[in-house]
């Protein structure tokens, strides 16, 4: 594993995983994967830390499950957005997005001087 | 919610997140093959990035079913472990709070049957009493929401509110199966009954309006299931077998569901009769379609989306002309005008009556609310006590809990331990509660007035029960916990640590605020017994007002034999006699209506004196033979007794004469001699008063102890007749009812003994509410008392030890010993009077919910509060002298080096 490759940041694999899931449906694996390729090996996540997120966000009726067929043929766990899941990846964006603006705010703030 | 069914679906969510888990494992590693790892390390590597799939596993766990869950397991078992340790402690907690539960459960149990509990019919609230507010004037046979039996057809009319109404009036039948009659409960209805409560049948059919035509066309019955199972073995060929009522043959057409036990609590029928089939079941009563005889309880059931108000007013048109109509009947032209106005003021009432119709519930309500009153104030002491107990535990946990806390372990952690500690006591009390709860539930029916009539009272623990005992339990670990884990998280960390272990102040100013209110509680159920001792020794001492030792009543009724009314009294003339000439006897006579039976019969009188007029209330009346006075004992203090004259008809040279008691003479002569003056029986202008007043009787109890009342007695003979015997005799009762019994196998041996009692048992039977009432608080208020002692005296110690350096220092400056004992009593004094000053306006406001229990007594009466206050004040004191003796005792030197 490449040392360039930096741990998702605490509290962020949540609307990964929401950002993902709005795409289309897919199973842990897949999701998983995807993370990787979107992010182009960047981020690594921590697979273990993946299924406790996918339940909590289950937990908290941001996400659906189904159980359905796979690519493989084999049945897979598949999660997607519910109505609510939805409303709270808006929200995380926002806040994401207001919170990259400010740091960015601060190191311009610091390179001007 | 959704962590608590995660609870139940465990075993279900496990499997599917280790499919879930193997899937991520299997895709991974032929990923990894398929890039070319051997399969062995693929496996390894795939593993290594899940982080294991145990902890996974754990973790998804915590997700599912929250830590706060989890721990409140391990915070139980914790908390057990400790109490364990801990048996005397735990024993006191765990018992006055499984007293205090299984009195409020037992309570619960009996008013749920009582009052609560709807009919186990279809759609039960929606089942009205129809009632007439006002006079009727009618004759009435039966006690309470009375009206005609037209009426009920006239209602049945009223489409447009009803579904269906019908009426139905409780009796006592003769009932002979196979072998002897028997007295049963049976309860006429009209053929609507069924149809409309919604019963169905387990067996044959059930009454139908066919049922309700013309009077004794219909002699057909239903039997209860029980009766059905009990007294016939469940014969499935049950259907048209025919049984005697009252001699007449009636055939059985059905048996009613298992579930349904009529619609009154207090009287449970064996069978159903139709209503047209009165004269049958009520000897001598030929009335049933006379609009002027009130004898049975209307209900209706209301259409879907009809409310009562609209209903109730929307049948008073009817009503109004139904009154108008009556007023020109013939059988009214003769009232006086103002009669008829109060007549004319009368309106429909209706109520809703899910629960049916009940004496029992009428007469029973008022004291189990007050008793239940009475066992919540007891349960919120244990619970204070508790508190209390948890709160000295506390403190000496104190080093324990400071440790936790420096540790890391959060305040809400602490308090939540805590309140496991009190949940887990509240619990195990429940659990004790629920086990005492039947054993007292059948202690407090044994109280409860009873006749022929079964009642439905059960004590059994039904699922209503546990959810409330359960429920109160709950309740009571959290009240009991929350002063505990309040104190735990106010605490300072940093003051608690660095103080020596013991000499904490933690919780004192609770302790006291707690010690207060118990004080307060104690006072109110101390001065609730006080007045329910003083009532009911009140009402002992009174006494019926006559002898009522060596006294027995029995009765018959020839009539429900089949007896026909001239040879019924031949035959009840001719068991007097042998009854007169039995060696037992003393003296005997007859009545006509039993006494203290909290019924009589009831009537206006017109009185000619100087002038005419009318007894503004209803007057007693009873019928009895010569020598009925002197067989209670009660004095004749003017005028004579009935003779054998008396009895004669008119024209064998009897004359009608009355007697009536000194109350009478007093409401209506103003004392002045009656003697010689006339009175008629009834209101109207009409009334001929042709009965002469021969005699003046000093006043008894006819209805019951507590009351009072105006009574006039004729003279059982061609008018009246009677079949209560009251004997007093020599020797025992033993004795003496077999001289009874002998008598009457002799004069007919299929004759059964409606009921034989002494007098003695009979005004006991009269007085079991109060006695109940008197019992029970008395109880409470003890058990308040102790506890609180109790309590009070953990409070006072607990200050003493606390103080134990103060008050050395005091003594070595020179204070006195006995100003030391002032310290530690000003402190209790203070909390006592605090209670007191609480408890005051509560009786004063508790006071109008017993007020109509108590007799001779006022519920705010001086007298008993200042004893009760007394009491508690010298008992309060007396727990706390102890811890103050033990602080004057204080050896300044080792107070001080202690340090």
């Amino acid at each position: 594993m490449s040392s360039s490759r930096f741990p998702v940041p605490q509290g962020t694999l949540d609307m990964l995983i929401l950002q993902i899931l709005s795409l289309e449906p897919a199973h842990g694996y897949g999701i998983a994967q995807r993370l990787e390729q979107i992010s182009k090996s960047v981020v690594q996540v921590n697979q273990g830390s993946l299924y406790p997120a996918l339940h909590r966000l289950e937990q908290k009726g941001w996400l659906k499950t189904d159980w359905k067929q796979s690519e493989t043929g084999r049945e897979a766990k598949f999660y997607s957005l519910t109505r609510s899941g939805q409303n709270q990846l808006r929200v995380e964006r926002h806040g994401w997005a207001r919170l990259t603006g400010a740091v960015q705010l601060i190191f311009d703030e610091g390179s001007a001087q | 919610m959704n962590r608590i069914l995660n609870w139940l679906r465990l075993r279900k969510l496990e499997s599917e997140l280790d499919r879930e888990l193997k899937y991520h494992i299997d895709r991974r590693v032929s990923d990894l093959i398929r890039s070319g790892l051997p399969e062995f390390e693929a496996r390894r590597r795939a593993a290594l990035e899940l982080g294991g799939v145990t902890q996974v596993r754990e973790e998804v766990r915590d997700i599912w079913l929250t830590r706060w869950l989890r721990d409140f397991v391990y915070d139980l078992r914790f908390s057990a472990r400790a109490f364990l340790r801990n048996p005397s402690f735990t024993a006191t907690a765990v018992l006055s709070l499984a007293l205090g539960i299984g009195a409020t459960t037992a309570l619960y149990s009996l008013i749920d049957q009582v009052v609560l509990r709807p009919l186990p019919v279809d759609h039960p609230e929606r089942l009205v009493l129809i009632d007439w507010i006002g006079s009727q004037m009618a004759e009435t046979l039966g006690t309470d929401n009375l009206m005609s039996y037209p009426i009920c057809r006239d209602l049945q009319q009223q489409k447009e509110f009803f579904d269906g109404v019908f009426c139905r009036a409780a009796t006592t039948i003769n009932l002979s199966t196979s072998g002897e009659p028997r007295l049963t409960a049976a309860e006429l209805v009209s053929g609507t009954y069924f149809s409309v409560l919604g019963v169905s049948p387990a067996l044959g059919r059930l009454f139908t309006i066919d049922d309700d035509q013309a009077p004794g066309s219909s002699p057909v019955v239903v039997l209860s299931y029980d009766f059905w199972k009990n007294q016939f073995e469940s014969a499935q060929d049950i259907v048209g077998r025919k049984v005697l009522v009252n001699q007449h043959a009636m055939t059985v057409v059905g048996v009613a569901e298992p579930t349904f036990h009529g619609i009154d609590v207090g009287e449970v029928p064996s069978l159903w009769i139709p209503a047209v089939m009165s004269a049958e079941a009520i000897p001598g009563f030929n009335t049933m379609l006379d609009r002027r005889t009130r004898w049975v309880q209307i209900l209706g059931r209301l259409k879907q989306n009809v409310s009562l108000a609209r209903t109730q007013t929307g049948l008073q048109p009817w009503f109004k002309a139904m009154l108008d109509e009556d007023t020109r009947r013939t059988d009214f032209s003769r009232v006086s005008a103002e009669r008829r106005r109060q007549f004319l003021a009368s309106t429909l009432g209706l109520t809703a009556a899910p629960q049916g119709h009940s004496i029992l519930r009428h007469s029973l309500s008022r004291p189990l609310w007050v008793l239940f009153v009475a066992t919540a104030v007891l349960l919120a002491l244990a619970c204070l006590n508790v508190a209390g107990l948890l709160l000295a535990r506390g403190s000496a946990r104190h080093r324990e809990l400071s440790t936790r806390l420096a540790l890391g372990a959060s305040r809400g952690r602490i308090g939540r331990q805590l309140l496991a500690d009190s949940v887990l006591l509240a619990f195990a009390g429940g659990l004790l509660g629920v086990v005492i709860a039947p054993v007292a539930v059948r202690a407090l029916i044994a109280f409860l007035p009873r006749n022929t009539a079964a009642t439905d009272l059960e004590a059994n623990v039904d699922t209503r029960l546990l959810l409330f005992a359960f429920l109160v339990s709950m309740a009571t670990g959290f009240l009991a916990g929350a002063a505990p884990a309040l104190q735990a998280r106010r605490e300072s960390l940093v003051s608690s640590l660095r103080e020596r272990a013991g000499t904490a102040f933690g919780g004192l100013s609770l302790r006291r605020a707690i010690m207060t209110a118990q004080i307060a509680f104690t006072l109110i159920l101390v001065i609730a017994a006080g007045l329910f001792v003083r009532t009911l020794s009140g009402l002992l001492a009174k006494g019926p007002g006559f002898d009522t030792s060596s006294l027995i009543s029995f009765g018959i009724s020839p009539k429900r034999n089949g007896y026909s009314p001239a040879d019924a009294n031949r035959l009840i003339r001719r068991i007097h006699e042998e009854i007169r000439r039995s060696a037992s006897t003393q003296i005997s006579a007859i009545a006509n209506f039993q006494l203290l039976l909290g019924g009589a019969w009831n009537n206006p009188l017109t009185i000619q004196g100087t002038e005419r007029f009318t007894t503004d209330r209803d007057v007693h009346l009873n019928a009895v033979t010569p020598g009925f006075f002197a067989t209670l004992g009660t004095r004749i203090v003017g005028g004579r007794d009935f003779d054998e004259h008396d009895s004669l008809p008119l024209n064998e040279g009897g004359q009608r004469v009355v007697i009536v008691n000194e109350a009478f003479v007093k409401r209506y002569f103003g004392g002045r001699n009656p003697l010689g003056a006339h009175v008629g029986m009834g209101s109207g202008l009409d009334v001929k008063p042709d009965t002469e007043i021969i005699g003046v009787v000093e006043d008894f109890s006819y209805r019951s102890v507590r009351e009072r009342w105006e009574q006039a007695y004729f003279p059982i003979g061609a008018a009246y007749s009677g079949s209560n015997f009251y004997v007093r005799f020599r020797g025992t009762p033993e004795s003496a009812y077999a001289a009874m019994r002998s008598v009457l196998r002799n004069a007919d041996p299929t004759l059964p003994i409606a009921y034989s009692r002494t007098l003695d048992e009979q005004v006991n039977r009269s007085l079991n509410t109060e006695r109940m009432l008197a019992a029970l608080s008395s109880s409470f208020g003890t058990l308040a008392l102790l506890l609180s002692l109790v309590g009070l005296y953990g409070v006072m110690s607990f200050v003493v030890t606390q103080r134990t350096r103060e008050i050395g220092i005091r003594l070595a400056l020179g204070a006195t010993r006995l100003s030391t004992i002032w310290l530690v009593l000003r402190d209790a004094l203070v909390m006592i009077s605090a209670g007191t000053a609480i408890a005051l306006p509560c009786v004063w406001a508790l006071g109008r919910l017993v007020e109509s229990q108590l007799y001779d007594v006022k519920p705010t009466d001086p007298v008993t509060i200042l004893m009760a206050t007394l009491i508690l004040c010298s008992t309060a004191l007396c727990a706390a002298l102890i811890p103050a003796h033990r602080a004057s005792a204080v050896n300044p030197n080792n107070a001080l080096r202690s340090e």
